[in-house]
């Protein structure tokens, strides 16, 4: 160096931390900032994600601001100018000493019988910043042991020591205040409510946070010790907001799944669903080897790995047009591209499609710009909703977007079926009724300024009525803020036709505008990416346009989406049906549909982890390793990539789901190109532009993980939205989703399994009254069809719709959903029809 | 024809006679007796039992944490609130010792925080399998008169389970020499409490027994 450079211009705060000169950030609390510097400070309350309270005093440090020097907790705390900071001063150890001391006073020391021993802060921090000895030789507190608090959580209050974490989480991220503080000077106490249990989705983050072992989760209690526990980071897959989690497990089995705090993506925050869940793999019906059904009994025998595979070798050799898969969003990307290339490429079907009919059109998710969790989420930006309750449906999302939405001042635009867990925060909520939304976003986009070619269709007046909200709405989009729009299926008896023609407003409005697909099932973003789609290649091709080098063949005809395809199965035109870890009796809208359909099949092949009712009826069951058995690699709804990653060995023979349609391609003569998952990596990254760029080996080891550049080549031409059906005496059906379902992953997962609550039909009070219901259940009709259903009295539900949930026990709201675009029901007092 | 060269040294071998030394007297014979083994000898483990009869592990896994050698299994379990096993929530639902594997360092018993598992004096068992050689909680749960169990294949003699716990830890309570002398043990199923181990300077029968085994070896040696 030659001549000195002018010293950039210091930005920050500077101050004084133990003898060194330092400078922190503007605003910054001393904790991070002394974090941020490598200077430990000890915490118990204190959490990066959530607001200081200042209760555990245990960061007390000697702070001097020019009034001389003070004990003051560094949590609540923010670094002022010139502030001189001891953090190993004989005051500050006194201190330390001093609350150690005053918190062991009661707590128990059965750290031996404690799950949290060997992991506990209160442990870590006594051997590290404790006095070593006590001088109380009192009796110490005592409560009734383990209280369960719900179904999961169970509180021990001897060992609780008031630090606020759980309750302030339950309250500000969660917003379920189910859990308070109860009573008084020493016997303070965290409780419930009397007769309302903490049956919050996300009370495993409670377990988690907890900085001693008071709160300890039902399926881990005892079942191993932190010190021997091996540990993987993965993402979790149940649905498609992609958690980064932590595998642990102990003898060959996975027996808890931790939070990561991944900026981009969940913030440590896990639903109880993705934390709980891997009990399914464990613990469920897993299907060890391959099973062929014996032609003379009907029953599924089981048979070597070769002897399946030739079956479905001879089953595949017949017309493309003939064979025909549904499903495969189970699947990490490395299966999703093989069993792609295996049915698109060799075979030469296009009847391929990973949706079950329950989601938006794969060419609309496909081709919209994505916005990211970190984008939705800035402060100062607008968020649509457009479709379902995301507490429902994505938990985890939904925690990122209320702190934006409650904490950053995002303003929210509702457009969603039901009210939602964020409609008390939205800066504008529309009563939407079915088939409406599209009339909705075209009352905005005009309002905003968008050149359309057509008016408001609103016969029924609904929009009109609604002027003030839509003024509101229009102002807040008038691109001077940056646009999120979140958009998922909200109701399942309409027609996705309706929010696709929303979307398609909202691009005309501004083409600036982002989106996220709020699309529930796990990796269904890389089921799209990679062509599980009809009418798609890998990397968002259309397949006219599919440039694939290393494929042998495309298909040379558009296929069938998953409805159709089980229409030509009824009807005798498909031979073979791949089911690719679906269960299409249980998840598909019409179950006598898919009984037609899997009789009226020559050969179906289910291939799965999981035995289900589904694969109970199938020809041939190829057995599929799960979560946390296999690497691979998650798309989540931004696009970005994250690993999967193998901590536990797959029972017996099941297999890589990338492997089985490898082993098939053989089968069939042809050889797929790749023996191991470096060698399928190399292909992607050389086939598709996309995935140029990745590096497969550190993927998401050191950032949040790449998200892909999805640059589409292609638009979609959005035209006049379908009119909003007309007004109408009886009731529009809304079918929405709960998390605990009936589903494979709930049902399978024991300690899950009897949380789905009973299905009921909810109804706006002033309906209930204007209708006279009174009692438990109505008499809904539907066709010539009457049923009784029980009520529940729900004021999230818009007046003139009713709202059940499929799914769930007692009844199965899909035998009300038509197949029309939207579905009326008529609603009667019980008794009457 | 190689492998006859090793039949023979098989076939010399059998007429050869048994290499193993009995005790003094032989086993069964009259004078049969074994040599005297110092107090803090490291043998067979137990699983003790408190005097109301409760087990005492209560599978916390700091055993198997510590173990040098790996050969302990431990899961733990909640305790049926009817029919608890262990005083607590925890119990040791499984617990298992290889013996193939310990190498009797007692850091097992050093590391346990309820005094649950402690070692006898004995080393005379044996097995003819791998799997007999691990030892499972039933095995190595003392009887319900807080002995341990002598099981068919193991040299028990009389007298001999006096010593499976009572002062068996190498240190003083915490550390401290001044805690030498003091009853640090809980009460155990058949023995009630025991008194603690003599200090260091005290010399005890045993010490006197095997120091005159001492000097007759040494002497043997002078004279051979």
């Amino acid at each position: 160096m030659t001549t000195a450079e002018p010293t950039e211009a210091v930005t920050g705060v500077p101050f004084t931390l133990n003898g060194t000169e330092l400078v922190a950030e503007e605003g910054e609390l001393l904790i991070d900032a002394c974090d941020r510097n490598g200077v430990h400070i000890p915490r118990f309350c204190y959490h990066n994600r959530m607001k200081p309270v200042g209760m555990c005093r245990m960061c007390l440090v000697e702070v001097d601001t020019g009034r001389g020097k003070a004990l003051q907790p560094s949590c609540m705390l923010p670094v002022t100018p010139e502030m001189k900071v001891e953090t190993e001063s004989e005051a500050t150890k006194k201190a330390q000493d001093g609350v150690l001391e005053l918190l062991l006073a009661n707590h128990p020391l059965d750290c031996p019988v404690c799950d949290k021993g060997g992991e506990c802060p209160l442990q870590d921090n006594a051997y590290a910043f404790g006095p070593g000895e006590t001088r109380f030789v009192e009796e110490k507190r005592h409560f009734k042991k383990p209280i369960p608090i719900s179904d999961l959580v169970k509180l021990d209050r001897e060992r609780c020591i008031l630090c606020d974490r759980c309750t302030r989480f339950a309250s500000d991220v969660a917003g379920d205040p189910l859990i308070h503080f109860i009573d008084r000077g020493s016997q303070t106490q965290v409780n419930t409510f009397p007769d309302h249990p903490f049956s919050s989705y996300f009370s495993g983050n409670t377990v988690q946070i907890c900085p001693v072992g008071a709160l300890t989760a039902e399926p881990y209690r005892f079942k191993a010790r932190p010190w021997d526990l091996e540990a993987v980071e993965s993402t979790a897959t149940v649905d498609s907001t992609g958690a980064r989690v932590v595998l642990q497990s102990s003898q060959n089995e996975i027996v808890r799944v931790l939070g990561v705090d991944s900026d981009a993506v969940n913030w440590s925050w896990l639903s109880d669903k993705e934390r709980f869940s891997y009990e399914a793999t464990a613990k469920g019906d897993r299907i060890e080897q391959p099973l062929v059904k014996n032609e003379e009994t009907g029953m599924l025998e089981a048979t070597r790995w070769n002897n399946a595979a030739k079956k479905v070798g001879a089953a595949l050799r017949v017309e493309p047009d003939r064979i025909a898969a549904v499903g495969g969003a189970r699947m990490p990307l490395e299966g999703q591209y093989a069993w792609a290339k295996l049915l698109k490429g060799v075979v030469g079907t296009d009847h391929v499609d990973a949706q079950l009919d329950d989601g938006l059109p794969g060419p609309l998710v496909l081709g919209l710009p994505r916005a990211t969790i970190n984008d939705a989420c800035k402060p100062g930006g607008v968020v649509v909703t457009i479709g379902a309750d995301l507490k429902e449906e994505l938990p985890t999302l939904f925690l990122r977007l209320r702190h934006a939405v409650v904490e950053d001042g995002v303003k929210l635009i509702e457009l969603t079926s039901t009210a939602t867990h964020l409609s008390d925060f939205a800066t504008v909520r529309f009563d939407v009724t079915p088939g409406s939304v599209g009339q909705f976003a075209t009352a905005i986009a005009k309002q905003a300024g968008a050149d359309l070619d057509f008016d408001v269709a609103d016969e029924s007046g609904l929009v009109e009525a609604q002027a003030d909200k839509v003024a509101a709405a229009a102002a807040l989009l008038d691109g001077s803020v940056p646009v999120t729009i979140i958009v998922g299926r909200g109701n399942l008896a309409e027609s996705p036709r309706f929010t696709s023609d929303a979307v398609g407003i909202f691009r005309r409005l501004n083409d600036d505008f982002q989106f996220m697909p709020a699309l529930r099932r796990g990796n269904i973003n890389g089921a799209l990416e990679m062509g599980l789609v009809p009418g798609f290649t890998p990397g968002g091709v259309q397949r006219e346009s599919a440039q694939l080098d290393t494929w042998p063949d495309v298909p040379d005809f558009d296929g069938m989406d998953t409805k159709e395809i089980f229409r030509a199965a009824a009807e005798g035109r498909i031979d073979t049906l791949l089911l690719l870890a679906a269960n299409p009796l249980q998840d598909f809208l019409d179950e006598d549909l898919v009984r037609r359909a899997l009789a009226n099949v020559k050969t179906v092949i289910a291939v799965d982890g999981i035995s289900t009712e589904t694969t109970d009826l199938a020809d041939v069951v190829l057995p599929a390793a799960l979560f946390g058995e296999v690497d691979g690699t998650f798309v989540n709804l931004e696009g970005r990539l994250s690993p999967l990653r193998a901590k536990v060995t797959p029972p017996s023979q099941a297999r890589p789901d990338w492997m089985i349609p490898a082993e098939l391609a053989i089968v069939l003569g042809v050889e797929l190109g790749f023996t191991t998952i470096d060698e399928l990596h190399s292909e992607l990254s050389e086939v598709l532009p996309s995935f140029a760029d990745i590096d497969w080996d550190t993927l998401g080891s050191s950032d949040d993980g790449p998200v892909l550049k999805l640059n589409r080549s292609w638009n979609i031409e959005f035209g006049k939205p379908a009119a909003a059906p007309p007004a109408t005496s009886a009731f529009r059906l809304v079918a929405t989703r709960k998390l605990w379902d009936q589903g494979t992953m709930v049902q399978e997962s024991p300690s899950l399994a009897s949380l789905p609550s009973e299905a009921a039909i909810h109804l706006n009070p002033d309906d209930i009254e204007r209708h006279g219901f009174v009692g438990d259940s109505v008499t809904v009709r539907i066709g010539d069809q009457t049923h009784t259903i029980p009520l529940t009295s729900d004021v999230r539900v818009n007046p003139t719709t009713a709202s059940i949930p499929v799914c769930l026990p007692g009844f199965d709201a899909r035998t009300l959903i038509t197949g029309r675009s939207t579905t009326a029901v008529e609603i009667r007092p019980n008794g009457t029809t | 024809m190689g492998y006859l060269r090793g039949f023979a040294v098989t076939a010399k071998k059998i007429f050869e006679g048994v290499t193993t030394k009995q005790y003094e007297g032989g086993k069964g014979g009259k004078t049969d007796q074994k040599a005297p083994k110092p107090e803090r000898l490291h043998g067979r483990h137990v699983l003790n039992k408190y005097e109301d009869g409760m087990e005492k592990c209560i599978g916390c896994e700091l055993c198997a944490g510590v173990c040098p050698a790996n050969c302990i299994y431990v899961r733990g379990a909640e305790n049926p609130p009817s029919d608890p096993k262990s005083p607590g929530e925890r119990f040791g639902y499984v617990y298992e010792i290889n013996y193939l594997r310990c190498i009797h360092c007692d850091m097992c018993v050093e590391a346990c925080p309820t005094e649950a598992i402690t070692e006898t004096k004995l080393f005379e068992f044996s097995f003819s399998n791998r799997s007999d050689a691990i030892y499972t909680k039933d095995e190595l749960l003392v009887d319900d008169d807080g002995r341990p169990q002598q099981l068919p294949w193991e040299d028990w003699r009389d007298g001999e389970d006096q010593h499976t716990s009572g002062w068996m830890r190498a240190t003083a309570p915490s550390g401290k020499a001044s805690a030498q002398g003091t009853v640090a043990w809980s009460g155990e199923l058949g023995y009630g409490v025991r008194a603690p181990e003599a200090a260091q300077n005290v010399r005890t029968p045993i010490d006197a027994a095997i120091e005159a085994v001492a000097v007759d070896t040494a002497k043997a040696e002078e004279k051979g």
